[in-house]
């Protein structure tokens, strides 16, 4: 046998064992520092939460007869449209109509011209220029966004103040309907 | 009884006792063997390494609108530390803002993260902020610590690092990026 010849490959295959050592299992080689990098694609965005606790409850104000009932629905609104092209909305819709009989209805108000209408504000975008009646078919217009939009962190504060025309035909009781809102943008 | 060989001695007519002595020469037999002895002395140090999983984390967007953004990274560390008094720690920084602006900003503290699985030592508790101008701590580890055979741990030791990214409306939307630059000191 050529020991010579013997003992060198047998310090080739120590070399080369000793090599792969120092390589991860995963290719990356181990040093006093490794780095790898963070991203992240940030897309628009959207979402809505109401703040009036419990129920927006319609009342006549102080003094004078049958003046129309108002309340004040209060919500919170986080948006963030795309920078180049992106618009926003938040729309409203009746989805439930009062309840009971002989009493308001925004699909068939028992006297033509009753209405359930609100006026809107807003932090930011454009709020909708009331007032505007509310319709159970369609929603409508609570406020616009327009491109590269954005709420603060904490989300931005918004309401709408509801008018409910007191018609003396309605039957005393208590009547309930649902209002549904909805924030969408691209 | 004699027990010597006898020589005639020509003219002499006695004889004279010598003695046959035999001496056994044997190849080798003169060779003196010695030995001498050398000490070989080594000082073995603390030292440590470590290699980043992911050299590119991609964190998504899971859940209610929103929510935060999250990713995991896997770091793998070997480490020797001096018996009683040593110690090691891996730690983590941002070798630079997010980029491009107008996104999440490290020091906003929009990144943070969260330790588990530390195979050696012991993983940060809690969730900690991500800093582009200090160190912030991943894995701590104890005295008198080796890996591979016969010692505590794994070959190599690994910790996972679970990121977490603020998705905050202010952001504008884009895609963003910065580098995450793990170290590991031993003594």
């Amino acid at each position: 046998m050529n020991l010579t010849r013997a003992s060198g490959r047998l310090a080739m295959a120590s070399v080369l064992l000793a090599g792969l050592g120092a390589i991860s299992a995963f290719g990356q080689p181990f040093s006093a520092n490794g780095t790898t990098t963070i991203a992240v694609t940030v897309a628009p965005e959207a979402s809505i939460a109401i703040t009036t606790v419990g129920n927006t409850s319609l009342t006549t104000p102080g003094g004078g007869l049958f003046v129309d009932y108002t309340g004040t629905t209060t919500f919170l609104y986080k948006i963030r449209t795309d920078k180049a092209a992106g618009v926003g909305h938040i729309t409203l819709q009746i989805t439930a109509d009062f309840d009971g009989t002989g009493g308001p209805s925004v699909t068939t108000p028992p006297t033509t011209g009753d209405t359930l209408k609100y006026s809107c504000v807003v932090a930011s975008g454009t709020a909708c220029t009331g007032p505007v009646t509310a319709a159970t078919s369609v929603p409508t217009n609570v406020a616009t966004f327009g491109t590269d939009a954005h709420s603060i962190k904490a989300g931005d504060a918004g309401s709408v103040n509801w008018v409910l025309t007191n018609d003396p035909v309605y039957k005393t009781g208590s009547y309930n309907a649902t209002a549904t809102f909805t924030i969408s943008n691209t | 009884m004699r027990t010597l060989a006898q020589v005639m001695i020509p003219g002499k007519g006695f004889l004279l006792p010598v003695v046959a002595m035999g001496v056994a020469f044997n190849s080798g037999a003169f060779a003196a063997t010695a030995t001498g002895t050398q000490t070989l002395s080594v000082n073995i140090g603390a030292a440590g390494k470590l290699a980043v999983v992911q050299p590119t984390l991609n964190l998504i967007h899971a859940g209610s609108i929103f929510a935060s953004f999250t990713g995991t990274v896997t770091v793998q560390y070997e480490v020797r530390t001096t018996a009683s008094t040593g110690n090691a720690v891996v730690t983590v920084n941002a070798a630079s803002e997010f980029s491009p602006a107008n996104g999440p900003r490290v020091a906003g503290g929009d990144l943070t993260f969260t330790c588990t699985g530390a195979t050696i030592g012991s993983a940060c508790t809690g969730s900690q902020i991500v800093s582009t101008s200090s160190q912030t701590s991943v894995v701590t580890v104890g005295s008198g610590v080796c890996t591979g055979s016969n010692c505590a741990g794994a070959a190599p030791n690994s910790v996972t690092v679970n990121m977490n990214l603020v998705d905050s409306p202010v952001f504008k939307t884009g895609a963003y990026s910065t580098h995450l630059t793990f170290s590991i000191s031993s003594i």
